[in-house]
């Protein structure tokens, strides 16, 4: 007759009344986990059967990686945890909603805290039973198949770690948030407020510096959300599907435990929390919208701000940037906000006016945070550090390379640029960047015009600035290539070490150069192959003669030809050689591979060139598009070329006097280079196709339609603007 | 014994008891009559721990009792609407408070159960509200504990049914010494049952009284004089609390005992005179009446 009244007895009566929760969970999670597996794994046994796999252990694998995907690291999960998250953390907690529920359970003899705990383990036990039974189920599914092994096993393991631990960081919100509210509907989206709120927050600012600020840069920083799982889930599950296969359990491990770490120590907080207003919490909230009285008036601005100004730069966006009606917009609708919390506060339409005081500190919140964006009082694009706080920089000053690790798996260029581009001389950099702060008025002017002759000179270079502090700034800047004074800096910073260690993987990276499969050399018109073996020999020659290389060669000179290089993996590269390059010159010399650039106008049968007349297209469309693209945000509108070929006018040269005025005013399309700008240097009317003779003794392209050129600006022949002249009656 | 002192709840800027101070003592009906609003349920919800008061103080058996096992072990709360988990039944019902209270009786609830023809295995949710009141009062008496706190039990139950009620009151009030709390609207309700009444009304105490301690100081007396001054004679030194006058038939409300009262009355001239038993119902009428209300307007209707 005498009960225990104990914690797992507690638990057990609590379980009692969630068992359909439970059901819901394994038969949901069954159908996810198992019928897409089965479904994976007889599609896989069907293409084999049809020959689809050369081999068995090819047919196998492909087994074993859909085993992994279904079992392990899929993106679909996420959905799963939140809503199962919803279901078990609002479940176990709404009693706290109900008066009636309320009465029976505050009433009994049974701590608080137990009770607590016991609701919040069985649902975790939920979680748990119901998803290893799942994945149990489909392991045994694949297992009978034979579609696992051990790397199915780790990768089985640790997503489940890894969505058990996520499932905890959006269970233990769930619960805070049944804590702060006392009814089911406001319950579910205050989950969802804090659940996405950060990642909301991130998106907003982005947006509004995007909008407002000229140096955003997101190359080397990109400012995302640090607390957010939801965040953290989308961005990394992708990349840990299959990684046990290619980095091994121990870089799989390496990968995930961090996250599942960072994610206990956010659940606890949170559950921290969870307890505290559990604690705090009065039972007289049950059936209120807001559980803390003196919570409204915060929630409402905290959640009236952010949403306010996002419709407020929709409407920016919509009007073409108007600020009166992004204000109007704002204004408006923090306005309605207000008035929609205080109505679902007291779930009374007559309330909508109610605490003035709050609505009025959102509003002048909202102009606030405009302002602060809309006319920079935080100064983001004046941003320059001072030379002392800087410990280091990085910048992405033009398309330098591609980059590859150790084991020839893709290195974005940013990444690269981190990890090996130091530059301790910062001042040039500094200069440069402060340089540009006193030109931006003037570029603002130009640019705004449409002056784009003026604005060509100026490019855009991302500059990672590393501070003493250990803090990471990223910022854009323009740096005009034509000034005098721009060139000697930059010849100190492109010039330097530290500047080629991180742009260009050639200069330190001596190991990779033992696996090269395939070396060619091109001066745009004829293509040899090199024997791979010399890569040593040939990297050598390149890195001595990039010793010289700074900022007035790159822009002084055009390449006179190119190596490629393929790498295992797929990876490739490409490296320009200059005329200055003379031991890299030499090896091509000795390999009988070098062509000069300058044809020779005796191996010429013919060159077809032919006049695009874009000046001649209709004032109006160039008008209109470059009107449109600058309202838009395009910075500079330089190219608008329309879309007739009404004008163009094709013409063929043979003669040998004009062959060989046109040949030195000719550059190969196909080593447009990096460091120039060709839309500018290279002029974009005109095509030119040099066609070889069949007796030359150099191996060019013979194709028919011969070898792609263009023009150096203003060197066209006057011969060749006659010829190509458009008439009217040339049709 | 359950003391309450100066205790105030407020919601949302309403305040739902305002100052109330009641000792209930044990093995004792205690009645808490009010209209609706008058703050009955609140105080009982901080009595059982449910509520936790803005201030104020509640002792069972000197122990606080919000967030205290202790405390709450000594009693039983049973709501105006009581809850009862979803799909389940009596027996469903028993299992769970069986492993909450541990002195919980099963064998009595069964027996009991049988008495009010109470089917176990019947979902709860299919019973009638009477059915659900006598169920959850079924509960409270067999958890064995020492106060049982009733929220408008009797409320919904058939003269039969809360006879029966009654009799299991004084059954366990005589063996294990089971202290009652009833809150009603409905005075006729409690007339027989309670002890001890305390009337609230707008959240305060009105007053709080032993009914035999009322019924024993205020006597009604019927009489007619022979005449004026024979009146004043009989009158003079008594608390005069009402007087209705029908012709020469004259009703006095006075607060006395019955022995003083007939003792005066035998030594004036009267041609008729007669001391009259009161009604619960006429004791709070002229108590409150004494206090500015009309009694007949907050729990009469």
């Amino acid at each position: 007759m005498t009960s225990k009244n104990s914690f797992w007895d507690n638990c057990k009566q609590n379980h009692k009344r969630r068992i359909w929760v439970w059901i819901v969970s394994v038969l949901g999670q069954l159908a996810l986990y198992v019928g897409i597996l089965m479904i994976y794994l007889s599609r896989i046994r069907l293409w084999y059967a049809q020959g689809t796999y050369r081999t068995y252990e090819e047919y196998h694998d492909t087994m074993c990686r859909a085993a992994a995907e279904v079992l392990g690291f899929k993106e679909e999960y996420l959905i799963t945890a939140i809503v199962l998250a919803v279901i078990i953390g609002v479940q176990g907690f709404s009693y706290l909603h109900d008066r009636r529920k309320v009465d029976l359970y505050h009433s009994v003899p049974v701590e608080k805290n137990r009770r607590f705990f016991a609701v919040y383990l069985n649902g975790i036990v939920i979680y748990i039973t119901s998803t290893l039974l799942s994945v149990l189920v489909g392991v045994i599914v694949a297992a009978v198949q034979n579609a696992v092994n051990g790397l199915v096993l780790s990768e089985i393991g640790f997503a489940f770690i890894w969505n058990l631990l996520f499932f905890l960081v959006i269970y233990h919100t769930v619960i805070l948030a049944v804590m702060l509210t006392g009814n089911r509907i406001i319950t579910i989206c205050m989950a969802g407020v804090l659940i996405f709120y950060e990642i909301g927050l991130y998106g907003l600012n982005d947006i509004m510096k995007y909008a407002f600020f000229e140096t955003v840069s997101t190359f080397y920083v990109e400012h995302e959300p640090k607390l957010s799982a939801v965040w953290d889930y989308l961005l990394n599950v992708w990349d840990l599907r299959y990684m046990a296969w290619s980095e091994g359990v121990g870089g799989l491990a390496g990968e995930v435990l961090p996250y599942c770490g960072k994610w206990l120590i956010l659940a606890v907080v949170i559950l921290a929390a969870a307890w505290f207003c559990y604690r705090k919490r009065p039972s007289e909230a049950a059936g209120r919208a807001i559980a803390f009285t003196k919570a409204e008036p915060v929630i409402k601005v905290l959640i009236a701000v952010p949403a306010s100004v996002g419709i407020g730069m929709i409407v920016h966006n919509a009007s073409y940037g108007s600020t009166f009606l992004a204000v109007l917009g704002m204004l408006v609708s923090g306005v309605i906000v207000c008035a929609a919390a205080e109505v679902i506060y007291d779930f009374d339409i007559k309330s909508m006016i109610k605490h003035p005081v709050s609505g009025c500190v959102a509003l002048i919140g909202i102009v606030i945070v405009f302002l602060i964006y809309k006319n920079d009082l935080i100064g983001y694009d004046k941003y320059v550090p001072l030379e002392s706080q800087v410990d280091s920089v990085a910048l992405n000053i033009d398309y330098c390379g591609e980059f590859w690790k150790k084991d020839f798996t893709y290195y974005s260029v940013a990444d690269y640029h981190k990890e090996h581009m130091v530059i301790t001389d910062v001042e040039p950099v500094l200069a440069l960047a402060s340089k540009w702060q006193q030109e931006r008025e003037y570029f603002e002017v130009i640019k705004n015009t449409g002056d784009v002759d003026n604005t060509a000179d100026y490019r855009e270079v991302s500059v990672l600035y590393r501070l003493k502090s250990g803090r990471e700034v990223g910022r854009k800047i323009w740096i005009n290539y034509a000034d005098p004074v721009n060139e000697a800096l930059l010849n100190r910073i492109v010039g330097s070490d530290e500047f080629k260690a991180g742009a260009y993987q050639v200069m330190t990276d001596k190991d990779s150069y033992d696996h090269v499969q395939v070396i060619t050399y091109t001066n745009g018109a004829v293509r040899v192959a090199l024997p791979a073996e010399d890569a040593q020999k040939l990297r050598d020659a390149y890195v001595k003669d990039m010793e010289k290389f700074d900022f007035s060669l790159a822009i002084g000179e055009r390449p006179c030809g190119r190596i490629s290089l393929v790498f295992p993996n797929q990876r490739y590269t490409r490296m320009y050689v200059y005329e200055s390059f003379e031991n890299t010159i030499a090896y091509l010399k000795e390999q009988e591979a070098y062509y000069p650039i300058r044809l020779d106008p005796e191996d010429i049968a013919s060159i077809t060139i032919t006049n695009y007349h874009y000046e001649l297209d209709e004032p109006e469309t160039y008008d209109s598009v470059a009107e449109y693209n600058l309202a838009m945000g395009a910075r500079v509108e330089t190219v608008a070329y329309g879309t007739s070929k009404a004008y163009e006018v094709t013409e063929i040269f043979d003669n040998k006097e004009q062959l060989a005025q046109i040949v030195p005013a000719i550059y190969p399309s196909y080593l447009s280079a990096s460091w120039h700008n060709d839309g500018w240097e290279l002029d974009q009317s005109y095509d030119v196709y040099v066609t070889f003779k069949k007796d030359t003794t150099y191996p060019y392209d013979r194709s028919e339609r011969g070898v792609f050129y263009k023009f150096y600006v203003d060197q066209v022949p006057d011969f060749v603007v006659e010829a190509t002249a458009y008439h009217a009656d040339t049709e | 014994m359950i003391e309450i002192h100066n205790l105030t709840k407020t919601f949302d800027k309403i305040k739902a008891v305002d100052d109330v101070s009641v000792t209930i003592k044990d093995n004792t009906v205690f009645g808490l009559i009010g209209t609706n609003g008058a703050g009955k349920s609140t105080v009982l919800r901080m009595v059982s721990g449910v509520l936790k008061p803005d201030s104020g103080t509640i002792a069972v058996d000197g122990m606080p009792v919000y967030d205290n096992v202790e405390a709450k072990k000594k009693m039983f709360f049973i709501a105006d609407e009581p809850y009862f988990f979803a799909n389940t039944n009596a027996q469903a019902m028993e299992r769970y408070y069986s492993s909450i209270y541990e002195e919980f009786d099963r064998e009595e609830f069964y027996k009991y159960l049988d008495n009010f023809n109470l089917d176990k295995n019947r979902k709860i949710n299919t019973y009638s509200k009477g059915m659900k009141k006598q169920l959850a009062f079924l509960l409270g008496v067999c958890a064995r504990t020492k106060y049982l706190l009733c929220d408008e039990t009797m409320d919904g139950l058939d003269p039969v049914m809360r006879q029966g009620v009654k009799s299991i009151f004084a059954k366990e009030m005589e063996e294990r010494g089971l202290t009652p709390v009833i809150a009603s609207h409905n005075l006729r309700e409690l007339e027989d049952i309670c002890d001890h009444v305390g009337l609230l009304h707008k959240g305060g105490v009105l007053l709080s009284k032993d009914l035999e301690d009322m019924k024993c100081n205020i006597q009604k007396i019927q009489c007619v004089f022979s005449n004026v001054d024979e009146e004043l004679k009989a009158l003079s030194g008594l608390e005069v609390l009402k007087k209705e006058q029908r012709g020469s038939l004259c009703t006095y409300t006075v607060r006395s005992t019955r022995e003083e009262v007939t003792a005066r009355f035998a030594t004036v001239d009267t041609v008729f005179y007669e001391v009259l038993p009161l009604s619960l119902e006429e004791i709070f009428i002229s108590e409150t009446e004494v206090v500015g209300y009309d009694i007949k307007k907050l729990i009469l209707g």
